[in-house]
This record gives structure tokens, C-alpha cells and sequence, in this order.
């Protein structure tokens, strides 16, 4: 069995998973129960002034007959007093001592208020603070959470404040309410950030009611903009992750968040350079037991691949995440139907017909039976065939050896800007 | 015509006119396609242009150039 533990920029736990900030982690109740079903560690709900939340926050997304495809809210922070919630957490780390709690916070964006939470937090024994740069309702129309998180400099200044007093590893949690988050990572980790989280949630409207035509959800008929999440951001999550893992000037651990649900998806992330994980939505959706499945579902992996610990997956395939000007414009793969898998629902003909490059033809083979073919030298090798196929193993998209050398972008340009003697074209990043 | 067909008479004809001993001097793209001129070292020789319209044509004469020769055998794109 695979050594799970992980320790994130001097944060130790037990596995990767984390809750991540949001109501599973209200209260003591809830992360004793989360650490006894075998979470590793939790960040605590968002502790600051407290406030008052509305009734009816929630929305889901269903897609297709799957319940919580994206996940939608409209709460705000901790409405609990801070001694309350410090009680609880020193209660919940005296019991876990080998678990990680970590404090989320947000206060307003002044000196001596982040001075004075992460003090107070700090003397309970948290192993660490995240700082809560991410929520994009209530708290921003205060200048805090996103409104702070989308300005470079307040987050530095910030970060720089809570490091001033700060004896336990910041991380710093970014929005993704920005068009390049990289340029926020950056400023977390000039202001000192230990590490930094992402990502917090989307701005969203979950839908409008056809009916009554308000928004969902409303409170009393009138509705706000929310936060979306849940295994509809994963991709955005991801790709975003990704770019502050590759960028040398960002360079500190990532705690990965945002539509992970199975240890799959685990992999996913610390391949992409998480050092570790967390979890809300799935986790309000399935309970905390599901830490149980992704628990055995790894460690099986790393038993399969042969690791003997999870942070041998941090960064694997960070390497091969590059820029668009950098891929090889001379790889080619085709589709290939294999008729003894295909049902001929001729969902590919159509795809490819009304889609793509018309390069599947209906045709009868000598038996008489409709088969469907793929005029591999027309095919663009778009996949959209093989996305759409219903039936498993009837199309493969199979790579071709053309005996072409390589040839990227960003070369072909070098190539023609050195003929003509001067530059034709801007580098593609 | 299939896109193909269309890659493949381009590519004959760069390729036609790299076997007769042009090379490719210049390589200019516009919204039309990219014009691509050769020229010949030989005697009494102008420049010959191409403009070239399909993707794989105008990646095929960018390839032979950054590989620095003629293609050993035309790009096998079916098998
Ligand atoms: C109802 C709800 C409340 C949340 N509250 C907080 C919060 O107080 N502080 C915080 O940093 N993030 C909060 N989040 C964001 C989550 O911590 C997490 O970043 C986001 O949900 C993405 O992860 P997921 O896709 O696993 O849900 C909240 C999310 C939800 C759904
Ligand atoms: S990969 Fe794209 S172009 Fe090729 S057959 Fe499928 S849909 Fe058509
Ligand atoms: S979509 Fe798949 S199953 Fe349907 S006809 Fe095409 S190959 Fe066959």
C-alpha cells in the first residue's frame, strides 16, 4: 500500500483530501465526522465578521438525468461568532492532532484587521490559513473576497499583512472571476503566499424559472449572482491549475479545487501539479463517506503503477501542457469505425456531415449489411466522431506515422520570416 | 473535388517543381492563401509563384523547407 500522505508547503496530512471551505466545514460536528470517515484534512468555513445569510442559496444544474452536474450559491461566510468557531477548532485538532485544519479567512482589506484574525486563529492551533480571495457574491459588493482577488495589488499588500504575523503557512485562494489567473498567483506569491488554492467558485445564474420567470434560486421573487461549481468547472479548474503550475514565476505548492468527485479526478489534479486536493460539492452531494472510494480507489492506482508514494503524481504531466504555437502541426490521427463494436445508430455520419469534413460514408458491404467508413485522407482527425459515438470501442482515432519531422507554429513562422528576412507572423503562446 | 484532391494537386505541383531543382525563396500569406515563389538556379530560368489554398498544402512547403529538402517520398496520409 502506497504511502498517501502528502505535506503542503509545511502542512502536513494524512491524505490529500481536503474539504475545502464551504458548509461541510461549519462546525466542529461536521469535521470530526469528515476526519473520522478519513478526510485528511479541512479548511474551515470562512471565518470573519460574522453575517447573516439568506434563506434559499442553493441551485443544482442537472444534465441528461445526472442530479448536480454544476452546483450554484448564493451564501456567504461563517455566520458564527469567531469564538465559537476557534472553540470548535481547537477542539477538533486536540482530538485530530494529525489531521490538517486550516482557517479560511476574510476581513476587510486593512492592516490590522487581517493582523487581528490571523493572531486570534492562529492561537488555537490551526495548521495553516488559507486566505479567502475567492467569493464572488455578498462579500465582494464589500470589497472583500473576489472584489480584493481580482486586483493583483490589494492581494499582494494583503498577503504581505498576514505574513507580517503569521507563524503558520499561508495559502492563498484565487478566483477565477479573472481573465489570467496567473497574474493574481503571482502577486500572491510576491506579497509571500506559501502556497496558493484554487479555485473558488464562478460567477453564475443557475437559470429562470419559464414559468414564474424568476431567478433560480430567488429569495422572495428577487435573485443575485452566485457562485457555480461542482463537476461542471472541473475543466476550468483544471486548465487554470495548470497554468499556475507551468508558470515559473507562480512556483509554490497548488491546493487543487473545483468539480472533484472521484479519485480519478484526484489523479488528475496532482498530475497537474497539485500537491493536494479539495472537495465541497461532491461532498454535499454524496456525504462525506465518498472520501472512503477515493481513498481505496488510489491507492489501488499508485499499487498499480508501481509508486510507493501519492506525491510522486505532483507535476507529472505539467511538462506536457505547452502552448498552442508549440504543438506539432505535422501529428495526425484518423478516426477508424470497427463495425464488429458498432451498433449503426449513424450518429457519426451526421457529426461529421453537419459538423466537421464529411469523410464518413454510408455504405453496404458485400454481405449487404450497412456499414459506415471514414475517408481517412479526408478526415481531419477533429475526434467530434468519436465524442459523440454511443457504442464503446466502435471508433478509434488511430495516430499515423507520415515519416514528417516535427513541425510546429511557431517553427513554420521561423521558417517563412528567415525566407522573407523579416518576421511574418506574432509568436503563438 | 475532395479536400484530398484538392491538398493532393497542390502538392504535386510543389512537389513537381522541387524535383525540377526549384527552391522555395519566399513564402507570403495573405487572406487569399500563401504565395509561394521558387526559383532555379539554372540559365534563363525566372521565378515561378504558386498560390497555394488548401492547409496541408501550405503545411507541406513550410515542412520541406524547415526540413531542409525535398520530401524522400510523397506524405503518406492513408494507409
Ligand atoms: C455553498 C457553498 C459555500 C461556499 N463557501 C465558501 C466559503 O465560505 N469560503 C471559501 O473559500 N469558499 C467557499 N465555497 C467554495 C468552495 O470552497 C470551493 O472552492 C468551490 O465550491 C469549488 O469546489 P467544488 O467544485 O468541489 O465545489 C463555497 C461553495 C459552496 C458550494
Ligand atoms: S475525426 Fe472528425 S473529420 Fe474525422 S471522421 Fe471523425 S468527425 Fe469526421
Ligand atoms: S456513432 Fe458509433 S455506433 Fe453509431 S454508427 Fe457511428 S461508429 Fe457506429
Amino acid at each position: 500500500m502506497a504511502d498517501l500522505s502528502i505535506d503542503l508547503a509545511g502542512i502536513k496530512s494524512p491524505n490529500p483530501f481536503w474539504l475545502a471551505s464551504a458548509p461541510p466545514t461549519n462546525t466542529g460536528y461536521q469535521v470530526q465526522r469528515a476526519f473520522e470517515a478519513g478526510w485528511g484534512g479541512a479548511v474551515w468555513k470562512t471565518l470573519g465578521e460574522p453575517v447573516i445569510n439568506t434563506s434559499s442559496r442553493f441551485a443544482a444544474v442537472h444534465f441528461n438525468g445526472q442530479r448536480v452536474a454544476g452546483f450554484n450559491n448564493i451564501e456567504l461566510i461563517t455566520d458564527r461568532p469567531l469564538e465559537v468557531n476557534l472553540k470548535e477548532i481547537y477542539e477538533t485538532k486536540k482530538r485530530f492532532p494529525n489531521h490538517a485544519i486550516i482557517a479560511s479567512l476574510m476581513v476587510e482589506p486593512k492592516q490590522e484587521k487581517w493582523h487581528e484574525i490571523v493572531k486570534r486563529v492562529e492561537a488555537v492551533g490551526v495548521d495553516g490559513l488559507e486566505l479567502n480571495f475567492g467569493c464572488p457574491h455578498g462579500m465582494a459588493e464589500r470589497g472583500m473576497g473576489a472584489a480584493s482577488g481580482q486586483q493583483p495589488d490589494l492581494v499582494q499588500a494583503q498577503t504581505t499583512w498576514v505574513k507580517e504575523v503569521a507563524t503558520t503557512p499561508v495559502i492563498v485562494k484565487l478566483t477565477p472571476n479573472i481573465t489570467d489567473i496567473t497574474v493574481v498567483a503571482r502577486h500572491a506569491v510576491k506579497g509571500g503566499a506559501d502556497a496558493i488554492s484554487l479555485i473558488n467558485t464562478i460567477n453564475s445564474l443557475a437559470g429562470v424559472d419559464i414559468h414564474s420567470w424568476n431567478t433560480i434560486p430567488n429569495v422572495g421573487g428577487q435573485g443575485a449572482h452566485g457562485g457555480y461549481c461542482g463537476p461542471a468547472v472541473k475543466p476550468i479548474a483544471l486548465s487554470m491549475v495548470a497554468e499556475c503550475a507551468r508558470d515559473r514565476g507562480v512556483g509554490v505548492p497548488i491546493s487543487g479545487i473545483g468539480g472533484i468527485s472521484t479519485w480519478q479526478d484526484v489523479v488528475e489534479f496532482m498530475l497537474m501539479g497539485s500537491t493536494g486536493i479539495q472537495v465541497c460539492t461532491a461532498v454535499m452531494h454524496h456525504g462525506f463517506r465518498i472520501v472512503e472510494e477515493m481513498i481505496d480507489g488510489l491507492n489501488n492506482y499508485l499499487d498499480d503503477k508501481g509508486l510507493a508514494s501519492v506525491t510522486e503524481l505532483i507535476g507529472k504531466s505539467v511538462p506536457k501542457y505547452s502552448n498552442w504555437g508549440d504543438l506539432d502541426l505535422n501529428y495526425k490521427v484518423v478516426a477508424r469505425i470497427n463495425e464488429d463494436n458498432c451498433i449503426n445508430c449513424n450518429k457519426c455520419h451526421i457529426a461529421c456531415e453537419d459538423a466537421s469534413h464529411q469523410c464518413i460514408d454510408m455504405l453496404t458491404n458485400s454481405d449487404g449489411k450497412a456499414i459506415l467508413q471514414v475517408r481517412e485522407e479526408d478526415c481531419v482527425g477533429c475526434n467530434l466522431c468519436s465524442i459523440v459515438c454511443p457504442a464503446d470501442g466502435a471508433i478509434d482515432m488511430v495516430a499515423l506515422d507520415s515519416g514528417v519531422a516535427p513541425m510546429t507554429w511557431n517553427q513554420r513562422n521561423q521558417v517563412i520570416s528567415g525566407l522573407n528576412g523579416s518576421y511574418s507572423e506574432a509568436e503563438v503562446v | 473535388m475532395s479536400a484530398f484532391e484538392e491538398f493532393d494537386q497542390e502538392r504535386r505541383a510543389i512537389d513537381t517543381l522541387l524535383e525540377q531543382g526549384y527552391q522555395v525563396i519566399r513564402i507570403a500569406e495573405d487572406l487569399d492563401g500563401a504565395r509561394v515563389t521558387f526559383t532555379h538556379g539554372g540559365p534563363g530560368q525566372s521565378p515561378v509563384e504558386l498560390l497555394l489554398l488548401t492547409a496541408d498544402a501550405r503545411k507541406h512547403v513550410t515542412t520541406v523547407v524547415f526540413a531542409g529538402r525535398k520530401p524522400a517520398a510523397p506524405i503518406e496520409t492513408v494507409i
